[in-house]
């Protein structure tokens, strides 16, 4: 803007004439023009805050339960950051015994075959559902979350569904806090990603670009992170022959090397010469130099902090490159500077995605579930049915995605209040309204002195805007 | 040190914007990048943007429920997207040409037979999958552009589907928010219907990110207020009152969609659904007949954009009877359909139907095809100049393809919704809406 103090009179006249700030005259810049006129003048954040604790408890994990608030005052901030991210609470027995029903937390992909596939997507939805809802090791549950939509897997696609149930156990599960390389290389390894990527179709002489190209573009180095053309072609080379097992009697679907479809000729990727003749050192040793790459260390830096503060500021995102490069991608050293910073709650709110928001309201009322179909549905109604984002990329975080998702999580406060939802149940008895004023859910405002009963407060405060916001 | 819950107070940016928030690293910490000029403009731009809202949305937009077609015209865009890059050569099938053949052994689409209705225009044949599409053709009401796409080159499905939705050369500029998105800002007006924009499926697509208009929604049965019984009405009323003290954007959303339930609820009871016409029961079926609903019923319609995903055929694409022939089927029969279903209404309502690139012209070993450049584009309505394949063909001769071996594109996805913009919908300032960028007309609307 060259601008600096457009008149009254401008600025009122812009908007009169309907064409917001985009009329405010001087703006030469192209994306100041290009920004939607009246976005920039439109206020997108609530205005009451909940107090610290809340929120924090909010960013980290997926909000308080009942009482969580005045735990988190009373033994500081720091302290509960630093359990969180030492996640070494012991899992609730109840929360135990109901994943131990679940055949996804015990059997590998082979040894699940014989359910059917909808029975594997219920099982999977249900463990995320759980965990978030009732594992106090909050944080943790937060990043699975993340690395699943990091290492996106569409389970609808073939098998990818008993080979998801796998990967998330063994590799995403293990590995949320601890060392993304290690998380990277068996993700390559992973069935499910192979599977869901084409790259049993990946073979030499004809190579399919599909995993090598999400690999660098969304898994390590990011879209700008300067690659080429040419490094693409090379990286879908060294990992032709990356296939999954399928002789007879042997456990069908697991990784498996196919040496024949490897192209042993020398490859060249971001400059580095890889020699004819490495067979599945090929790919491994791409997998090293991604792991290594200042380009993947500040895509994941990205990732993060737009995770825990909505956006990615660029001295935290150098920060915490520094931080990956030097830990060797040491998830927990990356983010902990960070969390225990002011920069969380100092951060514009985030607007909670479907499995944030149904997960807090849960929690609030600390409801009895089972985490069943009739719950998952209502995940779907709101646009995120658990792993069945169909694109690499996963869903998406920012605000303008989901906000205009409002009627469903409407409709699911009110059927979930009123007990209608099949195995999912508020705390009943419904303590009176002022329980759930001290709880912070629901806000001071007079609509709620209009309501007919408990219930339908309870469904009023989750509907809220303010309950939207994270 | 904390701060308050950041507000409406000249520091509240957008979550997800893209211009540099302060920073807000520790070694630092309360450093502002902003001037005080700079929040003195802001605070003045937002306290006087929530009066002027005020009397756009809030107290009597909920009463009033008597929604006019805009004003400035009754025309209607469908903007349909192919996600994952559909491969233009099978959909509009080059069958001169020998390279065609010869570089597509297992994935090719047969020549037509002589004098068959597929082909298009002595060189270029329809997918038999498209067959449904062919009255239209031959009426002249559809027009298919070949050899059409962005300047992207990095044949990357999400920058490449953010740049045609951006409506942008690349997508450098991400988060700048949509084309339409901006069309619908610049041509706001206090009659608008709250269904003036909206989207079918899941999120909302990147060409409408930015605009408070768009409404997202799988199925116009949907939009109800569940399980609210005999409280409806006073449940409304108290989620208005709570969604109008707050003036976040979940707040402007939920005033919205307040709105459409109510707009919603007068279509229902006013119009039962026409039943004959016969539509795909496919989520772009159902789509496209309450897209029609919506236009039939005068709701105030402008803007709806569907989607048509599986387009990614790296693998066992097929030729006839395989995944990518249920996929084109399900595109032809849908549009018919749609056609069909409008009768004369139709001479409302353009059609565009676009995909982020096209495939590789040489197949892979999985039978399919990997990422490449242009694709078709297709262009429907009663004052379309169709019956033609539009567009400068580059043919697939090797010297003319582009590295490493993709159809070249030679008509920016920008000129023909350039073209629909200016024609049927009266933007005469292009720049705000494409900015930099000068589009060539290929005649596709009179």
């Amino acid at each position: 803007m060259t601008n600096p103090h457009p008149s009254r009179r401008t600025i009122l006249q812009a908007l009169v004439a309907g064409a917001g700030v985009a009329a405010l005259g001087g703006c030469t810049r192209v994306v100041e023009r290009m920004s939607p006129p009246l976005s920039e003048a439109w206020p997108r954040v609530p205005e009451a805050a909940p107090p610290a604790a809340y929120r924090l408890a909010s960013r980290l994990g997926y909000g308080p339960v009942a009482g969580q608030v005045e735990e988190i005052e009373r033994i500081g901030q720091e302290s509960y950051v630093l359990r969180q991210l030492d996640a070494d609470f012991e899992e609730p027995t109840a929360l135990q015994m109901r994943l131990r029903r679940l055949d996804i937390e015990t059997f590998g992909a082979y040894d699940l075959r014989d359910l059917p596939e909808a029975e594997i997507l219920r099982q999977l939805q249900q463990a995320a559902l759980l965990r978030a809802v009732y594992s106090p090791n909050q944080l943790k549950q937060r990043m699975v979350e993340a690395w699943s939509d990091h290492f996106n897997v569409f389970a609808r696609k073939g098998l990818a569904a008993y080979r998801k149930a796998e990967s998330e156990r063994t590799v995403i599960r293990p590995n949320a806090l601890g060392s993304f390389p290690a998380m990277l290389k068996q993700m390559a390894r992973s069935t499910s990603m192979l599977l869901y990527l084409d790259n049993q179709q990946n073979r030499a002489g004809t190579p399919n670009e599909n995993f090598a190209r999400e690999l660098l573009e969304l898994h390590t180095m990011g879209v700008d992170g300067g690659y080429t053309y040419d490094d693409i072609r090379d990286v879908a080379r060294c990992f032709t022959g990356w296939s999954e097992e399928r002789r007879f009697l042997r456990p069908k679907g697991s990784f498996r090397f196919i040496a024949e479809l490897h192209d042993d000729g020398e490859k060249m990727v971001l400059g580095r010469r890889i020699p004819a003749g490495g067979g599945v050192r090929d790919g491994e040793q791409v997998l090293d130099l991604l792991a290594k790459h200042p380009s993947t260390a500040r895509n994941i830096s990205r990732r993060l902090c737009r995770l825990f503060l909505g956006e990615a500021p660029d001295a935290w995102v150098e920060s915490m490159s520094k931080t990956y490069l030097s830990t060797q991608g040491q998830i927990r050293e990356m983010i902990r500077p960070l969390l225990l910073s002011s920069a969380v709650l100092d951060s514009a709110p985030i607007l909670k995605r479907p499995m944030d928001f149904l997960v807090s309201s849960l929690r609030a009322t600390g409801a009895e579930s089972d985490a069943s179909r009739p719950l998952q549905a209502h995940l779907e109604a709101m646009g995120q049915p658990l792993y069945q984002w169909p694109m690499p990329d996963g869903y998406p975080t920012d605000t303008s995605a989901w906000s205009g998702s409002l009627l469903a999580r409407w409709n699911f406060a009110m059927e979930f209040a009123q007990g209608g939802i099949q195995g999912t149940q508020a705390a009943s008895p419904l303590s009176d309204p002022r329980a759930w004023r001290t709880a912070h859910l629901i806000p001071d405002h007079p609509a709620f002195a209009e309501t007919a009963s408990e219930t339908e407060a309870l469904a009023l405060a989750l509907m809220s805007p303010s309950f939207q916001w994270r | 040190m904390q701060r308050p819950w950041v507000s409406c107070d000249g520091h509240g940016q957008t979550p997800g914007s893209t211009s540099s928030r302060p920073d807000t690293h520790q070694e630092h910490p309360g450093e502002r990048a902003s001037s005080e000029g700079d929040l003195d403009r802001r605070t003045l731009i937002s306290r006087f943007a929530m009066a002027a809202l005020g009397g756009l949305l809030m107290p009597s937009a909920l009463a009033q429920v008597a929604f006019q077609p805009n004003r400035r015209t009754e025309n209607v865009l469908v903007f349909l997207f192919l996600r994952g890059g559909a491969d233009g050569l099978s959909l509009v099938t080059p069958y001169r040409e020998d390279e065609y053949f010869r570089l597509r052994p297992a994935t090719k689409i047969v020549a037509p037979r002589p004098g068959s209705d597929l082909d298009l225009d002595g060189q270029f044949a329809l997918h038999p999958g498209l067959v449904d599409l062919i009255p239209l053709y031959r009426e002249g009401d559809l027009a298919l552009i070949q050899a059409v796409g962005s300047q992207d080159q990095t044949r990357s499905h999400f920058e490449a589907m953010a740049t045609i939705e951006q409506g942008t050369s690349t997508a450098s500029g991400r988060g700048a928010g949509g084309w339409l998105a901006r069309y619908l800002n610049s041509t706001r007006s206090a009659a608008d219907s709250p269904l003036r924009a909206v989207s079918f499926g899941d999120t909302l697509p990147d060409s409408l990110r930015g605009s408070p208009q768009a409404t997202r929604l799988n199925d116009l049965d949907d939009l109800r207020l569940t399980s609210a019984g005999a409280r409806e009405k006073e449940i409304r009323k108290n989620l208005e009152a709570l969604y109008r003290s707050s003036s976040d954007e979940v707040a402007v959303a939920g005033l919205q969609t307040l709105q459409v339930l109510n707009q919603i609820e007068q279509l229902r009871s006013a119009q039962a659904p026409r039943t004959s016409e016969a539509y795909p029961n496919s989520p772009l079926g159902r789509g496209l007949r309450d897209t029609a609903r919506l236009i039939r019923a005068s709701a105030g319609l402008e803007v709806a954009c569907l989607d048509l995903g599986g387009w990614d055929t790296h693998v066992v694409q097929g030729t006839l009877g395989g995944a990518f022939e249920g996929l084109a089927r399900d595109l032809g029969a849908s549009l018919a359909a749609f056609a069909r279903d409008l009768g004369p209404e139709m001479k409302k309502v353009t059609v565009v139907v676009m995909t982020e690139f096209g495939r590789r012209v040489y197949e892979n070993s999985g039978l399919g095809t990997d990422h490449g450049r242009a694709s078709i584009a297709i262009v429907l309505g009663q004052r379309v100049q169709g019956g033609r394949v539009a567009g400068e063909w580059p043919t697939l001769a090797a010297e003319r393809l582009e590295e490493p071996g993709d159809l070249r594109v030679t008509t920016d996805y920008r000129s023909i919704l350039a073209e629909v913009l200016t024609k049927k919908f009266g933007v005469s300032d292009l720049s705000r809406i494409f900015p930099d960028f000068t589009p060539s007309p290929l005649g596709l609307l009179a």
